[in-house]
């Protein structure tokens, strides 16, 4: 059986800066990571490995130099990287991503089973969270979001229990199989790559699927599959530090005015 | 006026990048070119081979960051000055593909809100989108109607007309009571294929982009995540806009060849709209043959954090409260646990009251200690060493509490108060309690 | 005197087989680890036997040492009298008086008083076992009252007491001539009382104990601690060159196998320091993990690896080890020990016989990180954000020029700069060392140096990589950092850090790269020597001043005096002392990457550093490494201290550098 783990390419958002003169983004030697979240997914599936032996396949859609994250997974201990890359699938929005990351885990799933899809909970430069439940509802799987426990897999009986983390509380939900899951930071702590797999994985081959692989319509794919479109990009208004009041001569009318500052920006949870 | 008759051909002009501009977003230029003369390099910045272009614009265009423009050589640039002198305005032309496009959006009409409810409970960011849905549908000159499923849950529609909703579509039914995805999707999508809505709002919550990722998916249309802010442009499309690039960036997004334009929207940010109470409108309940047998995703179990207690997880709160070592002794920590409290948030530390005993070592936060990242980080009588900061600098909000205007934590901090914290705390919490009181 | 030829002959054969034969089993043992050249440069290697072995010159640092280098001075004068007993008891024709007779009786005389010194040597060491044992003496597996300890004391003893119990009975039979041995000779008046018919008797009686207990001592030595009167020797020769603070490089091939997780993936040297230990326990006294009742101790580390080594089986060429170096029990080092250690080097400048223990742990460790991913959970943020951003707190690159908001600082350009300042990681991103750093620009431009900074380019040096056994990011940090140096055409680097400076001085070496690395405090003390750098007035408002050694700067660079004489120049006064000091220097607890664990065992390593400081009454600490910085404000406010302040050598000097009237 297999798991199939989705992780994204991104750029090392906390890194990115803005020039303060021009206002845009300064992305000027900021590196390409694993989207975090997927670090945890991938993580979570090596766990399902170690204790059930299941085969771990990480897929990612993106450009040619997407290649080195896939390297990455590969270190950790996945069995297989695809890389889903070609010029058709670019300028995807999340309808059109999930499009193709379905195709290719059905493909997956005429040679061997899936039994699950991980992804994380969303990415760090997209951060729509929107790709998972697209890839679960076009192939029909459960959809389990924002989980933040394993408790059981049931093999045999196809089943899955897991804890989810929502606002302020939790849930425990037991969903069949095949079934797709995103992961919050808390499920896990991803393991480190020894370098003897680090090594080994140098030439351990990615493959590369193209849409002669999936055999997508092109207008479903894309840009052209994509029903949003960015119109424009602007930095945000920075919020500077500041100082509230004078609380060494004021504390209360300081703590009034923090509050009714984090109240206009409805920051307060009351 | 003689106008020349020399029929002179308009340049075109070639595409270029601007330097620093590109946000690499993915290739969307390098897809749009009909001639494929974009390619990619390692860092994600279009490499274009203005020989071949043929100034279609395309790229231009579909750039998010505005990044590629048109350059044109100085002759060429004279030529379409002169161009530009003589030209009449362009005429708008008649594009029988956007007249059928137009047809079809306009099947599509209404507002709807989804209202979010646990068990009963309603998400307050709901209401917040009621106030928001009715500027829009009032902008659009359409209803405001509120979307409500659950199990026993009409007096919620009552609640939606008092914020402001025209119309309710009530699904009330015992296998709706908990949220499940394959459940709630196929209602939701039912209604919309019969009453055709040309907006969806929804929380950008758990429960909500669950639900709305699916929605959009089996719907086949566009879905932006997280917005903070929607309009309505000249063409009735909703601009929605929306932080992304971890907050370092803002974007608007269109889907203006889709309906409905769905969109998640983040919880405390548009204002709650005032409510009015006895304000009634129309229920429409609707049917969904949905069998619970047919349903094999169960909720085994709902947790609610602020009951089990014994256990906090510092590294997945939402608010949180940390002292260091100017609360001075293990006593005062209690009036941080009353200000995390009334924000429904836990107590962290940082390494010195770990060390000094008064907390924990699981509530330490920080370089040898947990790495959080909750909506609200109030750090009082900690001077903000690397090694706290490394642990609570990704929190969306800090605010700092200290009486050493020097101290490093202010120049991380949102909000800062020079002060005793021995003060101010204690009256950030009343000032809260009488907040929820009003 | 001849003994019975029959019944000594076979003794002596069997004995001599018995011993050749353990000795081999050993070495063959040592042969097990794995290569390294420890034979250049003859004359260095040389000079270190005539020093540490023959000068026994780390022996007598400590106050009880002259009693061993007497013992061991003997024992050297003793193996040609006792070579000339084992053969003349075989053939007595062959003895020393064929020497020309004034030789004969000079070494008569030396044999006679030496073993007099030997005797009284090994009766003090014996008395001081007994009732004035240091604790460092024990471990869990060894105790200073050992019987092993005592037998062999006893037996030397013995040997002496026989030697002159023989001597003294040839005398009284007149056989020999007191002229040239007063001990012996005041032995004989003792046996005046023994009727002559017996002196014979006496004679083959003391003969024969003599001879046993050579031979039982002689087969004793391989198999006990005493193993090192063979090899503490050549341990001295093979000693390392370089300082062994800098750990060879790992070649990153497929199939290989990284650091030490079995014994025989040491290297060979690592395996003769096990039979050499002396068990003397120095490095114990001095280890700031052991004394802080961690459960690291360098000692037990050293006798583990032998223990481990013996456990294993040698058939034919393969040596199947008896047990994983890692792990718990006797002959196993635990992981809670392996990353306990500062990589201080306080044992390595203590141990006589010149055993490096640290580097055995960084081994270890290389093991637990490359090999098994294991490792305190602390440290996986570090790999990454190292690996990721170049810093150890993952903080933006971008973000390392910011410490100069309010300065112009210009880029390195070889053309115009001359040296570059080198921020280092805790001088670009942590608020407190950002204004060392502030304090070392403007002192650099008071005296008018021409310098530039890589800004964002900066990268991390690697250091805490490196002593926590993380070689392959290391290794590629390294690379990336000797070309972007070379790239620039760098060859004059200033550090504020210790760590920086010893990483790019000496580790960056192994990669081809020669720097001239200055740390700041011997650029400010030849500034402030060679009046470039002049101050406004002399520091007077810090108080009494007590300057700390890091362990980077001092033990392991030998940098001792420049710091002192820069607090001797700004302040009028030289600094205060610790008690620990110059190369006894304690660690502040945060070297080998213990900066970035948190420490859970035993008590704090900084408290005891602060303590001590204490002591003193100063009212400010002189450190001169961002991590002594952190660790000694940490220690200072955990004690209560904050009457005493903490300041970066640079930042004394910038006081200076004010005007009088401000
Ligand atoms: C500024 C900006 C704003 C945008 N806003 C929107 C928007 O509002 N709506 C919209 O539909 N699109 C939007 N997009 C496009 C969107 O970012 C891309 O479609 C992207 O390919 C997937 O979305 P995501 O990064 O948000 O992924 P998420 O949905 O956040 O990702 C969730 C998980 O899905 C998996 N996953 C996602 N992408 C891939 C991939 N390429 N390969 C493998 N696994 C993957 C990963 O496991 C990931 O953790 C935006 C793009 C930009 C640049
Ligand atoms: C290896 C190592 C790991 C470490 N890991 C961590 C870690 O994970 N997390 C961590 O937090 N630290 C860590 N540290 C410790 C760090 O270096 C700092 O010492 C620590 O963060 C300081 O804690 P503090 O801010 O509470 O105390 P202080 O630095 O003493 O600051 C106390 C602050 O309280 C203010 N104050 C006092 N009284 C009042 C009052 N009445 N009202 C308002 N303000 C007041 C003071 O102005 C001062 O700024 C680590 C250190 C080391 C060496
Ligand atoms: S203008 Fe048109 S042809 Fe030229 S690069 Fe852009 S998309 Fe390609
Ligand atoms: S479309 Fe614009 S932002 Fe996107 S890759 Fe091309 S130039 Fe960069
Ligand atoms: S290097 Fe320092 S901490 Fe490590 S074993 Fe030696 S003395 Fe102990
Ligand atoms: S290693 Fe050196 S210092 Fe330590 S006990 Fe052995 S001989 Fe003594």
């Amino acid at each position: 059986m297999l798991i199939v783990v989705c992780i994204k390419q991104v750029p090392d958002t906390t890194q990115v800066q803005i020039d303060p003169v021009t206002n845009t983004l300064v992305r000027e030697g900021i590196p390409f990571i694993a989207n975090p979240y997927d670090t945890h997914a991938l993580e979570e599936a090596l766990r399902l490995k170690d204790q059930f032996g299941m085969r771990v396949v990480a897929v990612s859609m993106g450009p040619p130099n997407a290649e080195a994250t896939l390297r990455k997974a590969l270190a950790v201990g996945a069995d297989e990287a695809i890389l889903l890359s070609d010029r058709v699938f670019g300028g995807a929005d999340t309808l059109a991503t999930s499009n193709v990351l379905s195709a290719a885990i059905k493909k997956l799933n005429e040679q061997e089973e899936v039994g699950l899809v991980l992804c994380g909970k969303q990415t760090i430069d997209g951060d729509t969270a929107q790709v998972g439940p697209g890839i679960a509802t076009r192939n029909g799987y459960s959809q389990l979001t924002l989980v933040d426990r394993v408790d059981q897999v049931d093999l045999a009986g196809k089943k899955i229990r897991v804890r989810r983390k929502l606002e302020g509380r939790h849930e425990i939900v037991e969903a069949p199989m095949p079934a797709m899951l995103t992961v919050v930071r808390e499920l896990n702590r991803p393991r480190y790559p020894t370098v003897p797999l680090r090594l080994e994985s140098e030439d351990r081959e990615v493959k590369v699927w193209n849409n002669e692989a999936l055999k997508l319509d092109v207008n479903s794919i894309g840009l052209k599959g994509s029903p949003t479109w960015v119109s424009r990009i602007f930095s945000p208004e920075r919020e500077k530090g500041e100082i509230v009041g004078d609380g060494l001569h004021d504390p209360k009318g300081t703590s009034r005015l923090l509050i009714e500052k984090l109240l206009s920006k409805d920051l307060l949870p009351v | 006026m003689t106008v020349e008759k020399k029929p002179v051909k308009k340049p075109r002009g070639k595409a270029r990048l601007i330097e620093g501009r590109c946000i690499a977003c993915g290739a969307r230029c390098e897809s749009s070119c009909p001639v494929n003369i974009i390619s990619m390099n390692d860092a994600g910045e279009p490499v274009i081979n203005a020989e071949k272009c043929i100034g279609c614009v395309k790229c231009v265009k579909v750039c998010p960051a505005q990044a590629i423009d048109m350059f044109f050589t100085p002759e060429e640039q004279q030529l379409l000055d002169e161009l530009m002198k003589t030209a009449d305005a362009a005429l708008e032309e008649d594009d029988p593909e956007a007249a059928a496009l137009a047809s079809k959006l306009a099947q599509y009409r209404n507002v709807w809100v989804f209202i979010e409810q646990t068990e009963g409970e309603p998400a307050r960011v709901s209401w917040e989108l009621l106030g928001k849905g009715r500027e829009l549908a009032d902008a659009l000159g359409v209803e405001l109607i509120a979307v409500v499923f659950g199990e026993k849950v009409e007096n919620l529609c009552h609640e939606s007309f008092a914020y402001g909703a025209d119309k309710a579509y009530l699904v009330d039914a015992p296998v709706f009571r908990f949220y499940r995805t394959e459940v709630y999707l196929k209602a939701l999508c039912q209604l919309i294929e019969t009453h055709k809505p040309e907006i969806i709002l929804m929380g950008a919550t758990g429960l909500g982009r669950d639900l709305a990722g699916a929605v959009a998916t089996v719907v086949g249309t566009g879905l932006t995540a997280d917005c903070t802010g929607l309009g309505i442009d000249d063409k009735r499309n909703l601009m929605q806009t929306r932080p992304a690039f971890g907050g370092n960036i803002m974007a608007t997004i269109m889907c203006d060849k889709f309906r409905p334009q769905m969109a998640t929207v983040r919880p405390h940010v548009m204002t709650l709209p005032e409510r009015r109470e006895g304000a009634s409108g129309e229920i429409v309940p609707i049917s969904c043959p949905i069998d619970e047998k047919d349903i094999l995703t169960k909720v085994l179990e709902v947790i609610n954090d602020k009951k089990g207690k014994d256990h906090v997880d510092v590294a997945g709160a939402e608010f949180i409260v940390s002292g260091g070592r100017g609360m001075m002794g293990p006593a005062n920590f209690a009036l941080l646990k009353e200000l995390a409290d009334e924000l429904g948030g836990v107590v962290g530390a940082s390494r010195s009251a770990v060390d000094a005993g008064w907390m924990p070592h699981d509530r330490q936060v920080g370089q040898t200690g947990k790495t959080v990242r909750p909506k609200i980080y109030i750090a009082c009588g900690i001077s903000g060493a690397i090694q706290h900061l490394v642990g609570m600098q990704d929190s969306d909000l800090i605010i700092a509490i200290n009486r050493d205007k020097e101290a490093p934590i202010f120049e991380v901090a949102h909000y800062g108060i020079v002060g005793d914290l021995f003060q101010v705390v204690p009256e950030l919490v009343l000032g809260i309690r009488e907040l929820k009181q009003q | 005197m001849t003994p019975n030829f029959i019944i000594y002959a076979p003794l002596l054969a069997v004995s001599l087989l018995f011993f050749s034969w353990s000795c081999y089993k050993r070495f063959a043992l040592i042969a097990v680890g794995q290569p390294e050249n420890r034979f250049e440069q003859l004359d260095q290697r040389i000079m270190g036997v005539l020093t540490y072995a023959l000068g026994q010159k780390r022996v007598m640092a400590r106050s009880f040492g002259l009693n061993h280098a007497v013992i061991f001075w003997a024992f050297l004068v003793l193996l040609l009298a006792n070579g000339e007993f084992l053969i003349s008891g075989l053939f007595p024709a062959l003895n020393l008086a064929l020497l020309p007779g004034p030789i004969h009786h000079l070494l008569q005389f030396a044999f006679d008083a030496v073993s007099l010194l030997a005797l009284a040597g090994v009766v003090l060491a014996a008395g001081r076992r007994l009732f004035f044992a240091p604790d460092y003496m024990e471990t869990s597996y060894t105790s200073a009252k050992s019987a092993e300890a005592f037998l062999i004391l006893g037996s030397i003893a013995l040997l002496m007491l026989a030697y002159f119990g023989l001597h003294g009975a040839m005398i009284a039979m007149g056989k020999e001539s007191a002229t040239y041995m007063p001990v012996s000779g005041l032995a004989s008046t003792l046996l005046a009382a023994v009727p002559a018919e017996n002196l014979q008797a006496l004679v083959s009686f003391f003969w024969w104990l003599h001879a046993l207990v050579l031979l039982l001592f002689i087969n004793y030595l391989p198999h006990s601690k005493h193993m090192h009167i063979l090899t503490a020797i050549p341990n001295c020769f093979f000693k390392s060159l370089e300082k062994p603070n800098t750990q060879p490089r790992e070649e990153f091939v497929k199939g290989g196998r990284f650091g030490a997780g079995s014994v025989d993936q040491l290297a060979w040297k690592d395996l003769l320091d096990g039979f050499s230990c002396t068990e003397c326990g120095r490095c114990q006294s001095v280890c700031p993990a052991a004394i802080t009742g961690k459960p690291l101790n360098p000692r037990q580390v050293v006798h583990d690896i032998k223990i481990n080594l013996l456990k294993g089986s040698l058939e034919q060429d393969s040596y199947v080890p008896g047990q994983p170096l890692i792990g718990t029990g006797e002959g196993s080092v635990s992981e809670d020990a392996i990353w306990s250690c500062t990589t201080c080097g306080a044992c390595m400048a203590a141990c006589p016989v010149l055993i490096e223990q640290m580097p055995k742990v960084v081994k270890m460790r290389r093991h637990l990180v490359q090999m098994k991913s294991q490792f305190p959970e602390e440290l996986l943020n570090l790999f990454e954000n190292m690996e990721g951003r170049s810093n150890p707190w993952g903080i933006a690159p971008t973000d390392r020029t910011k410490w100069y908001a309010t300065m112009d600082v210009k880029p390195f350009d070889a053309d115009t700069t001359e040296y570059l300042l080198y921020v280092g990681c805790a001088g670009s991103f942590d608020s407190r060392q950002k204004h060392v750093t502030v304090a070392l620009a403007h002192i650099l431009d008071a005296a008018g140096i021409s310098w530039g900074i890589l800004g964002k380019e900066e990268l991390c040096c690697g250091d805490s990589l490196r002593r926590l056994g993380n070689e392959f990011v290391f290794d590629k940090l390294a690379k990336q950092n000797v070309a972007l140096f070379n790239e620039k055409r760098i060859t004059k680097v200033i550090t504020q850090c210790p760590h920086c400076f010893t990483t790019l001085k000496n580790d960056y070496r192994q990669y081809g790269l020669e720097l001239e690395v200055i740390h700041h405090s011997e650029l400010i003390d030849s500034l402030l020597t060679s009046g470039k750098l002049k101050l406004n007035h002399q520091v007077k408002e810090l108080g009494k001043i007590a300057f700390h050694d890091s362990c980077y700067l001092g033990r392991h660079n030998d940098v001792y005096d420049p710091p002192r004489n820069v607090i001797a120049a700004a302040t009028g006064s030289a600094p205060q002392e610790f008690e620990r000091n110059h190369e006894n220097s304690f660690c502040c607890g945060a070297g080998g990457g213990r900066m970035w664990m948190e420490e859970q065992l035993g008590s704090r390593i900084n408290l005891n550093r602060i303590e001590e400081a204490l002591a003193g009454k100063p009212d400010t600490l002189c450190v001169s490494c961002p991590y002594c910085l952190t660790m000694f404000a940490d220690g200072i406010k955990d004690l209560q201290a904050d009457q005493i302040q903490v300041k970066d050598i640079a930042e004394v000097v910038a006081e200076g550098l004010r005007p009088v009237n401000q």
